[in-house]
């Protein structure tokens, strides 16, 4: 005779099949949403970084009123480097706009200064744009900070719409895990009696599904996050075949915080379904003698 | 197994004025008084629907009475909190009248469990467990589930649960219903062995007059809810 190794609460297959493809799923979403935030935010950080610091001078005016305006921008405080664009680098920033054929030789494109501001200087544009009026030159300071404050306010909410789109996949996973268990209670009660009859403390009783139910989030949650891993790479490949520079889309790409993110899902499946369990189990405790 | 706060004088099962109701009218129990001497073997006997087993599972704590107050071993349970409810339910063992085995355990794992209940080593009872199951016949049917098992099979592992344990307090409900007479009497002797041996209380409630007779122990009927103390002569007629 074998040593008895038997679980003292029975595996319930087609119960827990369902449960897991269930709980599988719920991962899945949760760490799609998870790894959509991350990339939503470090999208926003970078493009934010692009333009953080850096200032554009539109002249109106001949390449004269240019180069004094270099000249001015340059001699700024708070300034640490300032260069005309040239013709070519123009067209290259209006090519997403007016495409690969390039602009027509007799387009005038207005003369653009780029500068670079050094850090933490609030109300440079203000000045640099006083001084320019002052020396006579019509000109135009843009340092992007309406632009990246759109574009950290769009990537923000969609951070936010997917954290709570993370919560919400995380409510539901408990309230299904505890509707499971409380099923699994009702099937199994005769064994919950036994043991409660037999002596066992509640503690005990809770820790057999506790454990199952830990084992199975954390076995459904390693599918869900591996089959979130192979959607989030599939996009990124997708993008990266198609080369072309998507500006909508956020920054796709895997790293270490996705992996955190991925490696986390499981472990927060498996947690969630253990105090699912133990709640549920628990209240039904209170009920007996 | 006896607590350090036990005294021998406390009654082993003592119920004081119970009663047990489920609305106006329905008084399963009503005012109920008795004891049980520490070490003492009774036999609970009445005519059918008369409350025996609602008194046994008063006794091995699985309902709360109503009215009055149930003590184990001197200790008044309606004060207890769980934890320790659920220490003072590993001194009793119980034979369920319908065995509550678990289907998915074999004979050794479903007589084990209280063992493992009580977080003992395997190494440690095993070969109890299987001395046990040879002793009320079964050394043959260690690992047979019990969907395999006869009724009289499945009794005998109940049995071997309940006393696996070597509890304080042994309730039986009708713990010998459902074998021949000859392991009826060997389960009765294996009840006795272990109230002289090892001063286990034991109360069995049964419709079996003749184990009664034979038994030479104290019995107790319950009728129209109340409870009265009967001497049985040896070989004379038990009590309906």
């Amino acid at each position: 005779m074998k040593p008895s190794g038997a679980p003292l609460l029975p595996r319930e297959d087609a119960r827990e099949a369902a449960l897991f493809f269930v709980v599988c799923a719920l991962c899945f979403l949760a760490a799609l949403s998870g790894l959509v935030a991350r990339s939503a935010y470090a999208a926003a950080d970078s493009w934010t970084a692009q333009v953080t610091g850096q200032i554009t001078i539109r002249v109106r005016g001949g390449d004269a009123d240019t180069a004094r305006a270099v000249g001015l921008t340059a001699a700024t405080p708070g300034v640490l480097t300032a260069r005309s664009l040239s013709r070519a680098e123009s067209e290259d920033l209006l090519r997403p706009w007016l495409g690969a054929s390039g602009v027509p030789e007799d387009l005038p494109l207005p003369h653009l200064i780029a500068a670079e501001a050094s850090p933490g200087q609030a109300g440079l544009a203000d000045r640099l744009g006083q001084a320019l009026s002052a020396a006579g030159i019509d000109a135009t300071v843009d340092d992007h900070v309406v632009w990246s404050d759109d574009v950290r306010r769009a990537t923000d909410s969609a951070g936010l719409m997917a954290i709570l789109a993370v919560a919400l996949l995380g409510a539901t996973g408990i309230a299904v895990i505890a509707f499971a268990t409380h099923a699994t209670l009702l099937a199994r009660r005769d064994i919950v009696e036994l043991l409660h009859l037999s002596g066992a403390s509640d503690g005990f009783i809770s820790g057999l599904f506790e454990r199952r139910f830990l084992m199975l989030g954390v076995q459904a949650g390693t599918v869900g996050a591996l089959l979130a891993f192979g959607a989030a790479a599939f996009i990124l490949f997708a993008v990266k075949q198609a080369d072309q520079h998507v500006w909508l889309l956020p920054q796709l790409s895997l790293s270490l915080a996705d992996g955190l993110i991925l490696g986390l899902a499981p472990l927060l499946a498996g947690l969630a379904s253990m105090l699912a369990a133990k709640l549920t189990v628990m209240r039904s405790l209170s009920g007996m003698v | 197994m006896r607590d350090r706060n036990d005294s021998l004088d406390d009654p082993a099962v003592r119920f004081d004025r119970v009663s047990l109701s489920y609305g106006p009218n329905t008084d399963v129990l009503a005012d109920v008084s008795l004891q049980l001497k520490p070490g003492s073997m009774t036999f609970l006997t009445g005519p059918s629907g008369a409350g025996k087993s609602t008194l046994l599972r008063m006794a091995y704590l699985a309902l709360r009475p109503t009215n009055g107050r149930v003590s184990l071993f001197g200790i008044d349970t309606s004060r207890l909190n769980r934890p320790t409810l659920a220490r003072l339910r590993k001194r009793i063992g119980v034979v369920f009248q319908e065995f509550r085995l678990l289907d998915h355990l074999t004979a050794y794992e479903n007589v084990a469990l209280p063992l493992r209940v009580h977080g003992e080593n395997e190494k440690q009872y095993r070969d109890n467990v299987i001395e046990l199951l040879r002793w009320v016949g079964l050394g043959d049917r260690l690992d047979a589930r019990p969907e395999t098992l006869s009724g009289g099979e499945k009794q005998r592992v109940a049995i071997a649960r309940a006393v696996v344990s070597k509890p304080d307090l042994i309730i039986a409900d009708e713990p010998t219903g459902n074998v021949d007479e000859e392991m009826g009497e060997r389960l009765l002797r294996l009840f006795r062995e272990l109230n002289k041996s090892a001063k286990t209380t034991i109360l069995i409630a049964t419709h079996d007059l003749a184990l009664v007779r034979k038994a030479q122990a104290d019995v107790l009927r319950l009728a129209d809810g109340m409870v009265s103390r009967v001497v049985v002569p040896q070989h004379a007629e038990a009590p309906t």
